[in-house]
């Protein structure tokens, strides 16, 4: 089943996250294993993994780049896989030049105002590629698409950046 | 066993009785069972009137000794009583003798779920935690008359695979059904949120004598959805204390190693000190050191408070990034429950209160709070009140994943999932012609193997020889609702059954648990027997009771034929249910006749559950959800 149909949510990259939330509780109040506790083994078994999937299903649909992976392979478009070699030489070169940021933090003058610096960077390069995916998913049409599951492995690289952000946040900051 | 009715479609099914259940809070340093009686959740206590069961355990010449009477052999007697069991489960002796290097046992067996050696022999603390389960279920079957359904037991939110697992053996050993392991947290919340009714995101910060626990939930009618949990399992009250102990060694000039008596003299001292200091400016404390050479000094709670300071801040540290993974800001938090009895210490509320900017919720006794909440849950999972609207939806608190070349870890399921879960990957062979892998599961959140915890080591053979690269080999992790972790895998182009070894890293193997429990039965073969035959007569009744409901309420969705063969099953698994007392092979007619019924449900148990999903969104628009 379509994990939008799932939702009672139409086919659309916009969403509501208040509906799809409160459609995720209702449907967990169905299916959840703790509604079967004092139930038979086969039902119990049944709960778990109606439970998960729409768990797994609520995960999909609640993270934008999850949501735009799922429309676009609903769409039928090949994702491009992360080991396959990028073209966009520009792209990568702005990728290396924003690790060197990166790893250049521990040792700035101003270490609080250098670590917010790099998150407004960050913040606002993936803004701009964000912006760009949210056009090209209401195009809706196989060029788009295309252009599309591209950006979103762009966005990826900038999660890996955020959360490489974060490691180092949480070492600078901890003790 | 009861005579059982077959209801015909449409036709309602007799009420459930009420089933009697309850909540243990299984605590480093205290246990407590709550049950739900008359509608109200209350904490059940001993003869003596007593609802706190300290967590001790003593191994006395010939009986096992449990809570206070166990507690006063902590001192004389400290290599043979067991306190703070919980510490150790489903830890390794390594583990342990790093953070608790001056414990008095003496460690034997496996050091990957090493035995503590007592005059009784070698005991686990799987084996202790089940002898406090047995004390607290039978002070609740006395208080309630009658014996239990089954009950939740509460773990730290952080608590991962291998000490759930464990947690899990021990109810087991002690021979109560679980109905689900709940984290402790979610409890509290559960015990504060029916009272106020709350809507919107709630921090509960739980610090207990052994452990820390940060959950963010979002509470939405009868919702309880965990946002992110987060927090140390081995970071508690007893800290507070093991700093005084360091102190008064040092201020006394005591050289270690000192005999395991002034270890425990020293531990009780500093836990009394700390309490007192919770109310009073400074405290005197008195060591006895030997005969006629006390030890007298004085600490003062500013000086406490310094040496706490550290250890608090360590724990804000952690709200801190609970809230971060919970993607809410500090201030949309509402309400902070407090929970444990460490939250009495001044410095904690202070820090605390001052950190989320908000009245702390104390109202309900922080040492009663999750034993309540826990009733509160096992009542509604007994199936003792069918029109709840509660729901708890948990995470797993640990990043899941697999060993990767090079001594990586690939996280499969990240902390903070909600559960249930089942994730699939796929992995290939790097050698032509390779015919085995071998795959380490790991719990944790760093990169490499050697910083995160080991679950379990499976060995995948039988994939049959390819170039590299060619075999598809998909591994799924599913996590059930108490958090428990099962890894199956399977080569996807061959087919092929490969098999699987599973080697827990740390906890028991089940033939461990088995050997446990007949060991401990006086006539081990029998007993076990009759175990395992009340167990699939259980089953029977619950599959009975389930597929009688499921025909009562849609039975038109199927056609005559297949009720009638579904009616036929289900007579003759009443009818072998109720000579399996008599029968020597009762316990696998019963099995073979639920298959039975099973098998000729499966489709139709789907369905249902198909439906009803459907039709949880269907006839109201999603607006007046």
């Amino acid at each position: 089943m379509n994990y939008f149909d799932l939702f009672a949510l139409p086919h659309s990259f916009e969403i509501d996250l208040a509906k799809l939330s409160a459609a995720f509780q209702s449907l967990q109040k169905m299916a959840h294993p703790d509604k079967f506790a004092h139930a038979s083994s086969q039902q119990q078994l049944l709960a778990v993994q109606k439970s998960a999937n729409i768990n797994d299903a609520y995960q999909i649909l609640k993270t934008p780049i999850k949501r735009a992976e799922y429309m676009l392979q609903q769409r039928g478009t090949d994702m491009p896989s992360e080991q396959t070699s990028f073209q966009d030489t520009l792209f990568l070169m702005r990728q290396m030049e924003l690790h060197e940021m990166l790893e250049e933090l521990p040792h700035a003058d101003d270490i609080d105002g250098a670590v917010n610096a790099a998150n407004e960077t960050l913040d606002n390069e993936y803004q701009i590629l964000f912006c760009q995916l949210q056009q090209l998913m209401q195009d809706n049409n196989t060029a788009s698409d295309k252009i599309a599951s591209e950006i979103v492995r762009k966005l990826k690289f900038y999660q890996k950046l955020q959360l490489e952000l974060e490691r180092i946040e949480e070492q600078l900051f901890d003790e | 066993m009861a005579l059982l009715q077959i209801a015909e479609p449409g036709q309602s099914t007799v009420p459930h009785d009420h089933r009697l259940a309850a909540g243990i809070d299984l605590g480093t340093t205290n246990s407590l069972i709550a049950s739900v009686k008359s509608g109200l959740a209350e904490t059940l206590s001993d003869d003596d009137n007593r609802t706190i069961l300290p967590s001790i355990v003593s191994y006395q010449a010939n009986e096992i000794l449990v809570g206070d009477a166990a507690k006063q052999y902590s001192i004389s007697d400290p290599k043979n009583t067991i306190i703070s069991a919980k510490r150790l489960i489903g830890r390794s002796q390594a583990d342990i003798e790093k953070k608790y290097p001056h414990l008095p046992y003496q460690f034997v067996g496996n050091e990957n779920h090493p035995d503590i050696q007592t005059r009784q022999g070698a005991i686990n603390p799987v084996q202790v935690s089940s002898e406090i389960l047995k004390k607290l279920t039978k002070r609740a079957e006395k208080a309630l008359g009658g014996e239990l359904t089954g009950v939740v037991i509460t773990v730290p939110a952080y608590f991962d695979d291998a000490q759930r697992q464990s947690t899990k053996d021990a109810a087991k050993l002690a021979g109560v059904e679980v109905l689900r392991l709940l984290n402790e947290p979610t409890a509290a919340a559960v015990a504060y949120g029916l009272d106020s009714g709350t809507e919107g995101v709630i921090a509960v910060y739980d610090l207990g004598g052994g452990t820390f626990d940060i959950s963010i939930l979002r509470l939405n009618k009868g919702v309880f959805e965990v946002l992110a949990t987060g927090g140390d399992s081995a970071l508690g009250g007893d800290d507070f204390d093991l700093l005084i102990v360091e102190l008064l060694v040092e201020q006394a000039g005591l050289a270690r190693p000192l005999s395991v008596n002034l270890e425990r003299q020293l531990l009780q001292q500093a836990c009394f000190a700390k309490e007192q200091l919770s109310t009073q400016d400074h405290v005197e404390i008195v060591l006895t050191l030997a005969e006629n050479n006390e030890y007298k000094t004085t600490l003062t709670k500013d000086f406490f408070n310094t040496l706490a300071k550290p250890l608090v801040s360590k724990t804000l540290r952690a709200c801190k990034r609970a809230i971060k993974d919970a993607g809410v800001s500090i201030d949309e938090v509402i309400e902070v429950v407090m929970v444990g009895g460490s939250t009495r210490v001044p410095l904690v509320r202070n820090d605390v209160e001052k950190y989320f900017k908000r009245t702390l919720l104390t109202s309900i006794d922080p040492d009663k709070v999750v034993a309540i909440g826990a009733a509160i849950q096992a009542d509604i999972l007994a199936g003792n009140k069918p029109d709840s609207d509660i729901l708890l939806l948990d995470v797993i608190p640990l990043s899941l994943g697999i060993e990767t070349m090079g001594g990586l870890v690939e996280k499969i399921i990240p902390r903070n999932t909600t559960i249930p879960v089942a994730k699939a990957q796929e992995f290939t062979t790097f050698k032509d012609g390779q015919t085995a892998m071998a795959i380490h599961v790991l719990q944790g959140e760093r990169e490499l193997v050697d910083d995160c915890r080991s679950l379990a080591r499976f060995e995948l053979r039988g994939i049959p020889a390819m170039t590299a690269g060619a075999a598809h080999i998909r591994v799924t992790f599913k996590v059930d609702a108490d958090g428990l972790l099962e890894v199956t895998a399977m080569e996807k182009s061959s087919k092929v059954a490969t098999s699987i070894a599973v080697k827990p890293s740390f906890g028991l193997a089940d033939d461990e648990i088995t050997k446990m429990l007949t060991d401990s039965m006086a006539n081990a073969e029998q007993d076990m027997q009759a175990r395992m035959l009340k167990e699939q007569q259980v089953e029977a009744k619950r599959v009975l009771e389930s597929v009688q409901a499921a025909l009562a309420a849609d039975g038109d969705l199927l056609s005559e034929q297949e009720r009638n063969d579904i009616s036929n099953a289900l007579f003759q698994l009443v009818e072998i249910t109720q000579n399996s007392d008599q029968n020597p092979t009762g316990i696998k007619d019963i099995e073979v006749a639920i298959e039975k019924v099973d098998n000729l449900t499966a489709y139709f148990a789907e369905l249902r559950m198909d439906t009803s999903i459907r039709q949880a969104l269907s006839g109201q628009k999603v607006d007046d959800i």
